[in-house]
């Protein structure tokens, strides 16, 4: 979040919540971050953090019965009442604002040819004639690798690998030149090395062509080394936001250390302890008033029960949701206090060394 | 790669799993035949855990349902104590034969939910395995190893009686199915895919249970995954498959550290984090996917591998020794 | 309501508790309403013999006043071209149809269902040959085997009930192979056959409690169509000799002059017959939701 120049996507406090038969539920709850132009950020998550519903949320495409609530602006403009005038907006999500999906197979239309799904959104959106559409729609797939794009034209989605289906859902997405690209787990149902080239072309055509992109996912290994930026989100907020670089070597939120700390290290010889994060993440129904995260962390104050934790900077563009960051003299504090008390605020037994001790036994709702 | 041979077996009275030419072949429309395994060796020690990975497409999962004969491979072995006057091959054995010996050999699965019949209560869930051999009154024992299983995967009793699996989350619904394999005493626990679908800090949880299980239960795994890191994680030694066939057998550090194989090296440079053992430059793979009903003569692996040479088309490679404990399917391996 | 993968993924993350009670609440008006309905002419059905009703068989003229009188106290339905009450009438027919409703798909899912979980798990030589039967009866024109039985014995509530089951076999066991199908694929199946259980055990313990969701579901659909199919039957003349039925009812008043000048006779029974089925599918369609939210999760 600098401020040099007006970022182009800038998302203030979006709440988002789903009337549902058991509840409203909370799936956003507070979520702030600025997107420059030409900048990639990461956003990382694990299921139910709520960064699908926050990427719908740009991309318009939440169902009528959502209520959003907070602010949304893409270059200078208000997106959300925009959304609410459909018919004077058509030519922007889709064009300024595109989305690359999870599963190819379900974003591309099985009966439909791959070359008519790309020109189709060049002649609805540009006005192209169907020869200069397709023609385009051939350049596309030529630049997103496909190889003999000529005759990929004519094939139809069931004829191509995923990777290939992937690079075809790419190319329609890229087909109008969007300033903003957001890709929802992209390459997480492809194999891992149809994976790395995947990440690479969406880097290199980024590159190309100045474009922002957003890049869900719930792998943190998917963006390292790759995105400028990385927000962290739990229970449908915001927890941290930095560069990249600093997410791995300088976490400031607890829960990102802990996600560092469990995943299983390639490098790391076999059999390996591993740290798991007791506890599992809380009901979306009724969000607590304080930090979500208090009842599974390690340096739970009272504080951090009583009152959520504004999101406030750690240093140059580092911004983190908690009282008490990591590798602050206050979380050293505080660690060692629970250590020494054998357990947190919140009763979460902790372990003299400072690790968190897992309960054992456990029914339906409680323990992961 | 995808070579055959079986030198990568090891022989010891320690060996009580020994799979030897496995060939699984399904007819698929009139007259094309999907060459999913296609002459596969390997052999596990008693207290190893013997990791296979691969990518979409390798077999990996079709070796696992061939160990437990659902369904049965096309052709090879399946030997439980081999070499021991107990040895028992189970491809040989039908009807009630092989249903005796099953409790041998468990499995856990991807999908934790549909792993479990959502209609029953867990209880019953994880009772079900004695309740078969028990003729239907399971008694007070059985009734106490239920409860000492439940216990021991952390997942209250109390609550299993009286709730069915939607009712609990992904991660607790494994640790039923592991419950459930447990009840068996098996010598053996195949795990198809067991976090995959589990959040990350889920993983870490289950992983750590299969080794304290591992442990407790005195088990051998076989452990299946795409993902690189986990593998190396939970193996004591690993197996890479490709299209069907055997890339690189080995201990699991060496291999990771020194990897021989293109392919392997291909996925450890892949991988999010890639391993310090590889560079980028060992990720660039052609993209020319071969078919499962077709697949290339000689190596399978030639299509798409940097360094292939008219040989690999001629001549399937065999797996060969490299050094101790790490053998691999090239004819051109880094060494 | 079937919530979109976005919200399915928050919702995950709550207890099911919440959900579980929630449900229980679903079963509003909508349900109870042609609930009621149902249980009100289910139970004066069986009641009948014992109630206080006129005899559908008497006849009650008066003198000086042409029959069919139309609806008044003495008569809730009015009555028939023979001065015969409707009420009566109606109720009488309703114990036959609605016995050969429920008979007929008491027969049809048994045997239907049977073999197509059968064949489901099986499969091999046995699938193909409940396949292949399933074929021909559904490729043989149902009116003319009914037509052909019928010709051959007598048309009783047990004789016609079989002839309709048997045209029902065919639909239902294609639906029970199916959905044996499915879940026979899951893994909790295969599991199943690692702990070493026989395929009775998995037929029975663990495919039969799934697949009875998607069949039972439409058991109630099921009866309607047989109650309509029996009515149908009787319009042709087709159905019991002795007795009443709604289809012979029906077809007494669906004359044109008789519908012109005394609709009650024939629009008694099709509002009572309107209103069973209506309720049969309502609650059918109303049950088959609830059962796929409670499996699925909340539609996931």
């Amino acid at each position: 979040m600098t401020g040099r120049q007006a970022p182009l996507l800038s998302v203030r406090d979006l709440k988002v919540v789903f009337p549902t038969p058991i509840g409203m539920v909370h799936a956003v709850d507070g979520v702030s971050f600025d997107l420059e132009a030409g900048q990639s950020m990461g956003i990382v998550g694990e299921s139910g953090s709520g960064k699908t519903v926050t990427a719908k949320t740009l991309m318009n495409l939440l169902p009528s019965y959502a209520l959003v609530d907070g602010s949304v602006t893409f270059d200078g403009r208000d997106l959300r009442s925009l959304a609410a005038q459909r018919k004077t907006e058509k030519h922007l999500w889709g064009v300024e604002i595109s989305m690359v999906f999870q599963d190819p197979m379900t974003s591309l239309n099985p009966v439909k040819k791959v070359g008519e799904q790309i020109a189709e959104s060049l002649r609805y959106h540009l006005g192209q004639t169907r020869t200069a559409a397709r023609r385009q729609a051939g350049d596309l797939l030529e630049q997103v690798g496909i190889p003999e794009p000529g005759r990929r034209l004519d094939e139809y989605p069931h004829q191509l690998s995923g990777g290939l289906r992937q690079r075809v859902v790419i190319a329609a997405a890229l087909a109008c030149e969007p300033r903003v690209l957001i890709a929802d787990e992209p390459t997480t149902s492809l194999d891992v090395t149809v994976q790395k080239h995947i990440l690479d072309l969406l880097d290199d055509l980024r590159a190309e062509r100045g474009m922002s992109m957003i890049l869900v996912t719930h792998d943190l290994g998917v963006v390292k080394g790759r995105t400028d930026e990385v927000m962290v989100m739990y229970a449908g907020r915001t927890m941290e936001e930095a560069p990249t670089e600093e997410i791995f070597s300088q976490q400031g939120h607890p829960y990102t250390e802990a996600l560092i700390e469990t995943i299983p290290k390639i490098n790391s010889a076999s059999h390996t302890r591993l740290v798991p994060i007791p506890g599992q993440p809380p009901v979306t129904t009724s969000p607590p008033t304080g930090c979500p995260f208090a009842d599974r962390c390690r340096y739970t104050t009272d504080l951090c029960v009583a009152q959520g934790p504004p999101l406030t900077p750690l240093g140059d563009d580092h911004h983190v949701a908690c009282h008490t960051p990591v590798g602050t003299p206050a979380a050293e504090t505080v660690l060692a206090a629970n250590a020494a008390r054998g357990h947190t605020a919140t009763g979460l037994e902790i372990h003299q060394s400072g690790v968190p001790v897992g309960a054992v036994v456990d029914g339906p709702g409680e323990q992961t | 790669m995808a070579g055959r041979g079986t030198v990568q077996l090891r022989g010891g009275k320690d060996v009580i799993l020994r799979v030897e030419n496995l060939v699984q072949e399904f007819p698929v429309g009139r007259n094309r035949v999907v060459h999913a395994v296609s002459d596969v060796s390997f052999d596990l020690r008693k207290g190893e855990t013997l990791g296979i990975v691969g990518e979409s497409g390798c077999g990996k999962s079709t070796t696992a349902r061939a160990l437990v004969q659902l369904p049965p491979p096309t052709s090879g072995r399946v030997v439980l104590d081999p070499d021991s006057e107990n040895e028992v091959d189970l491809t040989r054995l039908s009807g009630n034969d092989l249903r005796n010996v099953r409790p041998r050999l468990q499995m856990i699965f991807q999908d934790p939910i549909s792993s479990l019949n959502p209609r029953r209560r867990v209880m019953d869930i994880v009772s079900e395995g004695l309740e078969i051999w028990s003729d239907g009154d399971i008694g007070t024992e059985g009734r106490e190893r239920v409860e000492e299983v439940l216990h021991a995967v952390g997942i209250d009793p109390a609550a299993a009686a009286s709730h069915r699996p939607h009712q609990f989350s992904g991660g607790q619904c494994q640790r039923i199915s592991i419950a459930r394999a447990l009840t068996m005493n098996p010598e053996i626990l195949i795990c198809d895919e067991p976090v995959s679908a589990l959040d990350v800090s889920v993983q870490a949880k289950i992983l750590n249970l299969l080794e304290d299980m591992k442990a407790r239960y005195d088990l051998s795994l076989v452990f299946i995954s795409h993902d690189l890191s986990v593998v190396r994680n939970v193996s004591d030694r690993v197996v890479v498959m490709y299209l069907g066939k055997l890339c690189e057998v080995g201990d699991a550090d060496r291999l990771y550290e020194a990897p021989a194989h293109p392919y392997t090296r291909a996925l450890l440079a892949s991988a999010p984090e890639p391993a310090r053992s590889v560079g980028v430059a060992d990720a660039v793979l052609g993209d020319d996917l071969p078919s499962p009903t077709d697949p290339p003569s000689g190596c399978r692996f030639r299509t798409r591998c940097p360094l292939a040479i008219d040989r690999c088309a001629a001549e399937e490679p065999l797996m060969k020794k490299i050094d101790e404990d790490h053998f691999v399917a090239c004819h051109l391996p880094f060494t | 309501m079937t919530l979109p993968s976005e919200v399915g993924d928050a919702v995950m993350a709550t207890s099911y508790t919440q959900a579980e009670s929630a449900k229980a609440r679903r079963l509003g008006l909508g349900f109870w309403l042609p609930m009621s309905w149902m249980i009100l002419i289910v139970g004066v059905a069986l009641l009948a013999p014992v109630l206080p009703l006129k005899d559908p068989t008497d006849y009650f003229i008066r003198p000086g006043e042409r029959p069919p009188y139309p609806p008044s106290a003495d008569h809730w339905f009015g009555t028939d071209q023979d001065a015969r009450d409707m009420f009566s009438r109606i109720i009488s027919g309703a114990r036959v149809s609605l016995a050969v409703g429920f008979m007929t798909i008491a027969m049809s899912f048994t045997v239907g269902g049977a073999l197509g979980m059968v064949a489901g798990l099986v499969r091999g030589w046995f699938d193909r040959l409940a396949s292949f039967l399933f074929l021909v009866l559904l490729s043989f024109p149902g009116l003319v085997l009914v037509i052909l039985i019928i010709s051959l014995v007598d048309p009783t509530v047990l004789t016609i009930s079989v002839t309709l089951a048997i045209g029902g076999i065919a639909p239902v066991g294609r639906l029970a192979r199916a959905a044996t199908l499915s879940f026979a694929e899951r893994e909790f199946v295969i599991a199943a056959r690692t702990l070493g259980a026989r395929n009775s055990r998995i037929l029975f313990r663990e495919l039969l409690p799934n697949v009875i969701i998607p069949m039972g579901a439409l058991v109630l659909l099921g009866v309607a169509a047989a109650i309509l199919a029996e009515g149908g039957l009787a319009f042709l003349g087709l159905s019991l000799e002795k007795g009443e039925t709604w289809g012979k009812l029906i077809r007494n008043g669906a004359g044109s002059r008789v519908l012109r000048d005394s609709p009650w006779v024939a629009f008694g029974p099709i509002t009572v017959m309107f209103l069973t089925l209506a309720s049969l599918n309502y609650i059918g369609d109303y049950l088959r939701d609830f059962f796929n939210v409670r499996e699925t999760g909340l539609g996931r």
